[in-house]
């Protein structure tokens, strides 16, 4: 879902996920439908984890296939290819061109209003294409949590774990490797160290400003207490007579000891975080 | 002597280095920096197409709407005991 054709291709689309095992309760028709043919003996194990199913307004599955398991083909099909003609082969069952063309704008996770951070993250990881797909947070916060980066009227450091509710969400997606093996969930970050610095900066018309840089280092809850660490610089604004920020921007930047199960070796991958308050000013 | 010379030499490198670190360490971002580092980590309108889908919260919501706008359902179903493939963090 990073590819611009694959996007343009699925904008007459009504979107959606779930996820499950075989063994759960209430496992909707249509995925049962799918699974039925998937787990078929004959079909093999050499399959993904994931797989897309076309729908038609009546419900029924239309079309289903294993979203990155591609059969042998010459040349060999990209992943965006194969997804766009794959769903090319759905619209002639479901005459999409009866459809009025749609162009759908931007539209971001938000908190309805509410106060608080919203947290971009980008793993550069040159190996893996689907990795690069940013992930896109919102974190609310609550007036104590603002509280902590009141203006300084002097310099002063700031604890890093008062910013762990939002710090916490940079972490890359589909990092099997830090998975709980019972529960199969990602470990969570447990503990976000550092002391940074929060210092008045150059003011810009009825604007006060304070820059909060430092270095964190980001620990999950798995017992080898795995880290990683990268500097953090953010910009807060204030209003004149307010203590409290009125608006956020700033970005992490670290590296991220991404474990190869396979090659059974470390890779070093940049780790890019980007974070603004919301709601958006 | 060349002994010690050479340990001198060294000593001051190391110190001139811890010196040179500890001054870019110190030195302070400038707002115009960090803006202009934020502008460019956050993805792009590009990066950021997966948004422009358009998403129903639950399978049960879109197949509603897709009977009631007349438009079909992309189902991504994900084998898994956990996910959220509209944050990415799956």
């Amino acid at each position: 879902l990073i590819n611009p054709a694959v996007i343009e291709q699925l904008q007459p689309y009504i979107v959606t996920a779930w996820y499950g095992h075989r063994n759960d309760r209430d496992i909707p028709k249509q995925v049962r439908d799918v699974w039925y043919w998937k787990f078929m003996p004959q079909r093999g194990t050499a399959q993904s984890n994931v797989d897309l199913a076309i729908i038609n307004p009546e419900g029924e599955v239309v079309y289903c296939f294993d979203a990155f398991h591609r059969p042998f083909t010459r040349p060999p099909l990209s992943l965006a290819q194969y997804t766009t003609r794959e769903v090319q082969r759905a619209e002639q069952l479901l005459q999409l061109d009866r459809l009025p063309p749609r162009t759908n704008p931007i539209s971001l996770p938000g908190l309805d209003g509410q106060r608080g951070v919203r947290v971009f993250v980008t793993l550069k990881d040159d190996r893996m294409i689907a990795y690069q797909a940013p992930i896109v947070e919102v974190v609310p916060l609550s007036e104590s949590d603002w509280h902590v980066l009141n203006y300084p009227e002097q310099p002063r450091q700031v604890n890093a774990m008062a910013l762990h509710k939002w710090l916490s969400q940079v972490y890359p997606p589909g990092i099997m490797e830090r998975t709980n093996q019972l529960t199969k969930k990602v470990y969570r970050i447990a503990s976000t160290e550092g002391s940074l610095s929060l210092s008045p900066a150059q003011s810009e018309g009825p604007t006060r400003r304070a820059i909060l840089s430092g270095t964190v280092v980001l620990t999950d809850e798995g017992k080898d207490h795995f880290s990683y660490q990268g500097r953090i610089r953010v910009v807060l604004t204030y209003s004149l007579d307010q203590p409290e920020p009125s608006s956020l921007k700033g970005v992490f930047e670290g590296i991220y000891p991404r474990r190869d199960r396979i090659r059974n070796r470390t890779r070093q991958l940049p780790l890019v975080a980007a974070f603004e308050s919301l709601p958006d000013k | 002597l060349l002994t010690l010379n050479t340990m001198a030499n060294r000593l001051l490198s190391i110190f001139l280095l811890l010196a040179a670190s500890s001054c870019l360490s110190a030195q302070q971002p400038t707002v115009e920096e960090i803006l202009a580092r934020y502008a460019t980590a956050r993805p792009s309108a590009q990066q950021l197409g997966m948004y422009r889908l358009d998403w129903a919260d639950s399978l049960k919501t879109a197949l509603d709407r897709s009977r009631a706008e007349k438009r079909p359902v992309m189902l991504i179903i994900i084998h898994a005991q956990y996910g959220d493939i509209t944050a990415g963090h799956c």
